[in-house]
């Protein structure tokens, strides 16, 4: 046959047009409005933290990338939005070579040294987060209480999860839900803006670029668990309506537990996966020594990954052939003439 | 190819088309191919330059049937080595214009009280139907639990069971009893995708029950209709023997097997859908099996640009050819045509682990895992993840949006557990596999340069 000069390849041959750049820009889509809400409350340190956490994270994966001779891939996002989720955890007043180092760490570390996007264990912008809070020099920065103390924002600068810690549900009571729904509480750059995090991860869930599995059983684990707590004793635990609303649930819930690499991606798996996320979340504030346990209860349980992907029904082998012999031949004849 | 909506959390649908196009008879062609697979020179019964007539059959004794869909003289017979590293036959027959028919071929008298058996040994005569590839032997008969006739096409872009559906309404009960008859199935069913309704509310079925299937891809694919509506496992024949409950027909092929036992002539035709990326419309014509797509492409005036695509059997499950002269077999049902703008490339990326491939696959299987295992020639582990349940629907890679060859993974990992019975030790010989087909010239699964290795594509 006479070869024309087409092109070859196998099926199938065409494509839906998704894009892992989708991917990252619907993230960053919908976290503006968290954005926007950090900037308008803490102004020119809220942008300088998200500018600087940004362009590090890109800044080390083309390094590290270069340096190992990769192809060089930022221009997927995905690095971008690392660092915008690790900047929206922060605190406006961070220091800018924290969010530097973070990100290196974040990104070079937990996630170029295990080869890349998708085969990274652990999320790097939580990864980054970790480091600084466990580093007992910088572990300061992070309490809200002290870093937000010298901004006027209209709201009580006091960290609710921290005052939940110190003074039990009593203290709480100050802190309406309406104003913790509308992003009226002490907190992160963008972590503290729920209304505008829900909006954002309702289109995410919509336009598929996460799976509802994760966000809609972690809000499940949340409020089982706090709910559980607050009904053996109300006077020791907070309700699960300000568990919700409180930290970093909504951010936990929607952005960062959903990370593609750091999540199953079978049914069950993810329902597990996110129960418990939301289940340790309120272990961890009801009793370990941080006031918040999001972070390190989806670092946690990113660790259990493979394991939840195991969570499926079992393929079955192909069916056993039943072979053609002469024997089979004589014998189905037989079968046949007798009937 | 816009078929994704803006809301992504449900998987995108692709709906079989919904349209009638009459069905154009092509003449005879000059030339005919006919292949014949996993065959080599010394089945043949016939040599070149012997004079064939239409029907005849030209492999030696016992080794057929291979019909002859034309009349005329044969030019050329040539070996090429197939998809499975096997040796296939390919046969170019010089063609009459006029049929002189090989008497040796006689209908089955009697049709209404013939045995089961002796139907069968009709269906195999008659060369290219569906049922032949399962009666090797029509004395062994596997147990059939459900017979399935399938108005639905295999393809988004193929219309030829529906068309045949919406022209011969009447025969479809004839059929049904036939094959019901010849099968010996215990239940019946015909599959009408869910647009046909009020032509099949008209239609009597006789037996047969009729089940209505939403027009989404995969539901057309037989695999999918023996799950869905029949009993379980669609039936496949292998090397040792055969597998599986349901058996699943086209109606196309229903007829024509029909037809062939009332006339005693084979299948020497067969419908196919040509579509092209540019205008969307389609179109059908009739041609004799064997004729080149080329002919075709004329009939229609269609041109495959250079560094377009022409695709046969659909855009999830065709494949690609390199040449406008490959043959139409009993079992293309469409033409494909894309121009270089159209021509999605594959790209070398990791997976995200996003899950999308996952959360499509009709058969349920963890694609990216698979995947990576494949790629890595990891095959053992493939298998124990059921990588032989693969359909090869496209689905998954349709929707990846690193963009993997997800499909030629999965042919990947086939292919190596039957070359690797362990470790990957025979890894060099399972990537040496040709699961990319017989007419690939140079394998152009990723964009690369692929500028000079043109000139050295292997000649068929
Ligand atoms: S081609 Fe992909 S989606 Fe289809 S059956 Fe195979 S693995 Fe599943
Ligand atoms: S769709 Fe592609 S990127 Fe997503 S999990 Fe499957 S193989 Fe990986």
């Amino acid at each position: 046959m006479k070869a024309l000069d087409i092109t070859v390849s196998p099926a199938p041959h065409c494509h839906s047009g998704a894009r892992i750049t989708g991917v990252s820009y619907n993230f960053i889509l919908a976290l503006i409005p968290a954005m926007a809400m950090g900037a308008y409350y803490y102004g020119f340190d809220a942008i300088r933290v998200i500018a600087a956490s940004i362009a590090s994270a890109m800044i080390a994966e083309a390094l590290i990338q270069s340096v190992l001779r990769r192809p060089i891939t930022i221009a997927d996002g995905s690095a971008a939005v690392s660092g915008l989720l690790l900047a929206l955890i922060l605190p406006a007043s961070v220091p800018l070579y924290l969010v530097v180092v973070a990100n290196f760490i974040g990104i070079i570390v937990a996630k170029q040294c295990f080869g890349g996007l998708g085969a990274n264990p652990l999320n790097p912008a939580l990864v980054g987060w970790a480091v600084i809070r466990i580093t007992k020099a910088w572990a300061g920065y992070l309490d809200f209480d002290l870093a937000l103390i010298n901004y006027e924002t209209g709201f009580i600068l006091q960290y609710p999860l921290a005052v939940l810690k110190a003074e039990g549900p009593a203290g709480i009571a100050h802190f309406g839900l309406m104003d913790l729904f509308l992003g009226k509480q002490a907190g992160g750059i963008g972590s503290s803006a729920i209304l505008c995090l829900l909006v954002g991860g309702i289109y995410l869930v919509l336009r598929g670029t996460i799976r509802w599995e994760i966000p809609a059983s972690f809000l499940l684990g949340v409020v089982v668990i706090a709910g559980i707590f607050w009904l053996r004793n109300s006077s020791n635990y907070a309700s699960p309506i300000f568990h919700i609303l409180a930290g970093n649930v909504m951010i936990g819930a929607f952005f960062l537990s959903t990370d593609n690499a750091t999540s199953p991606v079978n049914r069950w798996g993810m329902v597990a996966f996110g129960f418990c996320c939301g289940a340790m979340t309120v272990v961890l504030r009801a009793w370990s020594v941080y006031p918040d346990g999001v972070i390190f209860a989806c670092l946690l349980m990113s660790l259990f990954v493979p394991l939840l992907d195991k969570m499926k029904k079992k393929q079955l082998l192909p069916p056993a052939v039943s072979p053609v012999t002469p024997q089979a031949i004589s014998e189905s004849a037989e079968v046949r003439s007798a009937s | 190819m816009g078929l994704r909506s803006f809301f992504g959390i449900l998987p995108p649908k692709l709906y079989y088309k919904d349209v009638s196009a009459p069905i154009e008879a092509l003449p005879v062609p000059e030339k005919i191919t006919l292949l014949w697979y996993r065959r080599t020179h010394s089945d043949l019964a016939v040599r070149v330059g012997t004079k064939v007539e239409t029907g005849q059959d030209l492999a030696r004794n016992g080794r057929g049937p291979f019909v002859s869909t034309v009349t005329g003289r044969v030019e050329e017979a040539s070996t090429f080595l197939g998809v499975d590293s096997r040796e296939y036959l390919a046969v170019q027959i010089r063609a009459d214009q006029k049929d002189s028919f090989d008497p040796s071929v006689t209908s089955v008298a009697g049709l209404s009280e013939t045995q089961p058996q002796t139907l069968r040994t009709g269906v195999n005569r008659a060369g290219f139907t569906a049922l032949r590839s399962i009666i090797r032997d029509p004395r062994v008969w596997p147990t059939v639990d459900c017979l399935i006739i399938s108005a639905l096409d295999l393809d988004p872009f193929s219309i030829v069971n529906q068309q045949t559906f919406r022209d011969n309404p009447e025969q479809v009960e004839a059929a049904i009893e036939l094959l019901a008859r010849t099968t010996e199935a215990s239940q019946c069913v015909l599959a009408v995708p869910d647009n046909l309704a009020d032509i099949a509310s008209k239609v009597s079925t006789g037996a047969a029950t009729v089940a209505m299937v939403p027009p989404v891809y995969p539901n057309g694919l037989p695999e999918i209709l023996a799950k869905k509506y029949g009993a379980g496992l669609l039936m496949k024949t292998y090397d040792a023997g055969f597998a599986g409950n349901t058996v699943v027909v086209s109606l196309e092929h229903a007829l024509a097997m029909v037809n062939s036992l009332q006339s005693g002539r084979p299948m020497l035709e067969k419908t196919v859908t040509l579509s092209n990326g540019q205008d969307g419309k389609l179109r059908n014509f009739r041609v004799r099996i064997g004729t080149p797509v080329g002919e075709i492409l004329k009939r229609a005036s269609v041109e495959v640009q250079p560094k377009g695509k022409l695709i046969l059997n659909g855009i999830m499950r065709g494949y690609s050819c390199f040449s406008d002269e490959q043959p139409i077999t009993a079992t293309t049902e469409s033409v494909h045509v894309q121009s270089p703008s159209e021509v999605f490339f594959f790209q070398n990326t990791q997976c995200t682990n996003c899950g999308k491939c996952n959360s499509i696959c009709p058969v349920d299987l963890e694609v990216n895992i698979l995947g990576r295992l494949s790629e890595y020639g990891i095959f053992n582990k493939c298998r124990g993840l059921g990588v032989e349940n693969c359909i090869e629907c496209g689905l998954c890679a349709y929707v990846c949006p690193a963009r993997r060859p997800l499909v030629h993974f999965m042919t990947l990992a086939k292919q190596g557990i039957k070359t690797v019975t362990d470790e990957p030790a025979n890894m060099e010989e399972a990537l040496a596999c040709t699961a990319c087909g017989p007419s690939c010239p140079a394998i152009r699964l990723f964009d690369f340069d692929t500028e000079s290795d043109k000139e050295d594509s292997p000649k068929v």
